[in-house]
């Protein structure tokens, strides 16, 4: 399921850690994490926040050892490092990305969670602390042809960017305090298998040609294939340079929107689904402006609706650059846009997604 | 040697099956079943049973232990609608089997999967290496619960996968108790458009015997398991009324209107159908089993029509003991509901 990592050519890096601790383990990311990490760690400690989620994880390999409980309980990240020793490596990728009751989640569980498990994180001595971070502290691009870099100012997407601004700050301070050496992954809208049955969505409108392409399409977004941003996390485990560093993760550059629908319908044809309809669903730009605008005022009552989130967003460039992580990780994404929805699909059909 | 065999959801309509042949075979039984089992007609010294449920990891390490063989018979099935039961039940469930089994060193694990995992397939037969497409619930929880043994088997647990078509014999109940209820009065049966859907169905003891030849093999596989003489929907049926002599007539029903009316019906609990009856009693699905045959020298002695007629010679032996509490959905008949109407169509 994993792509092979290439070597780090001549980037420095330190040994992985035998033990390695995953929160989120059972999400999207989690699973092709674990499943990296499985085969090739002494112990692999998992949380996940529900009983039915445990064997199946548990099952990949005996490394896996499946801790259930929530994120933000001490007593469940108690259990979580109970006899993982000094020296492990942490994974923390446990966060709230579309809340289903209200915006109090994104707080409550981006940033009481991530709080909590670096507190557990220091006290048992972890090695490094790899943070699963995301665009959306940084908002919007100011214009399509802008991209950002690790010097690009904080300016948070209403609740998700705020709460993950915040968590990026807990982890920074942590970092500069000596508690644990951290790193954090800044990951775009990603895609790959293990996505979750909500996404399947996704496809089926773009197949059908009821996506809505904002504007002209011409904004950018950066996107990350699951495979490549699990690289990209255990070169920032083991890589010399990264510790107190935040680097951006994605695949090698941004598509512009118009080409990831286009590049969607000929992948789902590639793998035997026809496509119908308007290669575009034409959508005016000031419709994502109002969906931006009652999604703010939604926000602003504690209220989250996803499909207005999801439109809103749809009307800007949000694009990263990846030159420091291939410079001081090593990083070097192997899929492409067409490579990876490729894989996304086919895993999609295999679990009895209807597309 | 006598082998230990943990059968999960022995005491339900296969596993209880599966469990006497294990005993006429010669095995050690062990139940793990929420209910606990009939007595046992021959090798009762040799059976036991293990109150708990699938859910319950630790429940089902304990159950395992000196255990050779686990075969894993537990499932929500298709009547019980409820997605979260499928999924906790069929997939975590069997995810916890496979957990223990592991943890516990045994040697063969037989999975029993299904055929919904196929939902309708573009074209028959349907062989092991077609890919699953199933189109409900049911299917996709039984087609995540065959990934779980695809990934048990990578990490070195021997596994082996048996896919029956719909499964018939003494005792079953379930949907098929509405069908054997008409044919009893004499009212007419129904099948979808002209009926002429080639319809595999498959005995419990062909089944049975597919599994614990299954059980023998060493290392991972797959079987799909049928019968190997079969005909149309209106063919079985044709051979069920003939032999009831009730006056029973197989009719036909407007295919589109009447899977409209199914749903409708069972979405406002006024008849007894889930999502994969109306999706696929009108639709063809059948197994080539050569390989079963091939590599297990596995031989169905049953035809769907003989199947079908011991079935219904069962239901009407034990029709009015039927209302018995604590059975599973297919081994207790279901209600009518409206349905009764139809029964009552000259």
């Amino acid at each position: 399921m994993t792509d092979s990592i290439p070597d780090p050519a001549g980037v420095p890096t330190g040994p992985a850690a035998a033990t390695v601790v995953v929160t989120g383990a059972s999400g999207w990311l989690g699973q092709n994490l674990v499943r990296a990490l499985a085969a090739e760690r002494e112990r692999v400690r998992c949380l996940v926040p529900s009983d039915d989620q445990a064997s199946p994880l548990a099952l990949i390999s005996p490394t896996v050892e499946v801790v259930v409980g929530d994120v933000r309980d001490p007593a469940t990240a108690d259990r979580l490092f109970d006899g993982v020793g000094a020296e492990a490596a942490v994974f923390h990728a446990a966060a709230v990305i579309h809340p289903t009751r209200s915006t109090r989640e994104f707080f409550d569980v981006n940033v009481g969670g991530t709080q909590n498990v670096l507190d557990r994180a220091r006290r048992s001595g972890a090695a490094r602390f790899v943070h699963v971070s995301s665009n959306s502290p940084f908002g919007v691009n100011a214009s399509p042809d802008e991209v950002f870099t690790e010097d690009s100012p904080y300016a948070p997407y209403l609740g998700y960017g705020l709460s993950k601004y915040e968590a990026e700050q807990l982890v920074q301070r942590a970092h500069d305090r000596g508690d644990v050496p951290t790193v954090m992954v800044r990951a775009p809208w990603f895609y790959g298998p293990y996505q979750p049955s909500r996404l399947s969505q996704f496809f089926r409108t773009i197949r059908r040609g009821r996506f809505p392409l904002v504007g002209d399409g011409t904004q950018r977004r950066s996107m990350a294939y699951t495979g490549n941003l699990v690289q990209g996390l255990l070169r920032a485990e083991v890589a010399d340079k990264a510790p107190g560093n935040a680097y951006w993760v994605a695949d090698a550059r941004p598509y512009e929107l118009r080409e990831v629908l286009a590049t969607v319908r000929r992948a789902l044809a590639a793998e035997g689904l026809p496509t119908s309809g308007p290669e575009t669903l034409r959508l005016p730009r000031a419709a994502a402006r109002l969906a931006e605008q009652l999604d703010r005022l939604a926000q602003a009552r504690g209220r989250y609706l996803q499909p207005l989130h999801v439109l809103g967003e749809l009307n800007h460039t949000i694009a990263c650059d990846v030159s420091r992580a291939r410079a001081e990780l090593g990083y070097e994404p192997t899929v492409e846009l067409e490579e990876g929805m490729r894989a996304s699909i086919r895993w999609c059909l295999d679990h009895g997604e209807q597309l | 040697m006598a082998r230990t065999v943990l059968i999960t959801g022995g005491s339900g309509y296969f596993g209880s099956i599966l469990a006497e042949r294990a005993l006429a075979a010669g095995d050690r039984v062990r139940i793990f079943d929420l209910n606990p089992p009939q007595p046992a007609a021959e090798g009762a010294d040799r059976q036991e049973y293990v109150a708990g449920d699938v859910r319950d990891l630790a429940a089902l390490r304990d159950a395992t232990e000196g255990v050779d063989v686990v075969l894993n018979n537990v499932a929500q099935v298709p009547l019980a609608k409820d997605r979260d039961l499928f999924w906790s039940v069929n997939v975590a469930g069997t995810a916890n089997v496979l957990v223990a089994a592991r943890d516990r060193g045994v040697a063969k694990v037989v999975h029993t999967s299904s055929s919904a995992i196929f939902g309708v397939p573009e074209s028959n037969p349907v062989t092991e290496d077609t890919p699953g497409r199933p189109l409900e619930a049911y299917g996709r929880a039984k087609l995540e619960s065959e990934h779980l043994c695809h990934d048990a088997a990578a990490g070195g647990l021997d596994v082996t996968i048996v896919r029956p078509r719909t499964i018939l014999g003494h005792g079953r109940l379930g949907i098929i108790a509405v069908l054997f209820e008409f044919v009893a009065e004499g009212a007419p049966v129904y099948v979808l458009g002209r009926g002429e859907n080639r319809y595999q169905f498959v005995h419990a003891n062909d089944l049975a015997d597919a599994v614990l030849r299954a059980s023998g093999r060493d290392k991972p596989s797959v079987y799909n398991i049928g019968a190997t003489r079969f005909g149309t929907m209106r063919e079985t049926l044709g051979a069920l009324v003939d032999h009831a002599g009730t006056g029973s007539r197989v009719r036909s029903l407007p295919a589109v209107p009447a899977r409209i009316g199914m749903k409708a019906l069972a979405t406002v609990g006024l008849a007894p159908f889930a999502p994969y009856h109306w999706l696929l009693y009108a639709e063809s699905l059948w197994f080539d089993t050569s390989k079963a045959q091939d590599e297990l020298g596995w031989q169905p002695q049953h035809s769907n029509a003989s199947a079908v007629i011991e079935s219904y010679e069962w239901f009407l032996a034990h029709r009015s003991a039927l209302e018995r509490e604590g059975a599973s959905h297919h081994q207790s008949p279901v209600r009518l509901g409206l349905l009764k109407v139809l029964k009552r169509l000259p």
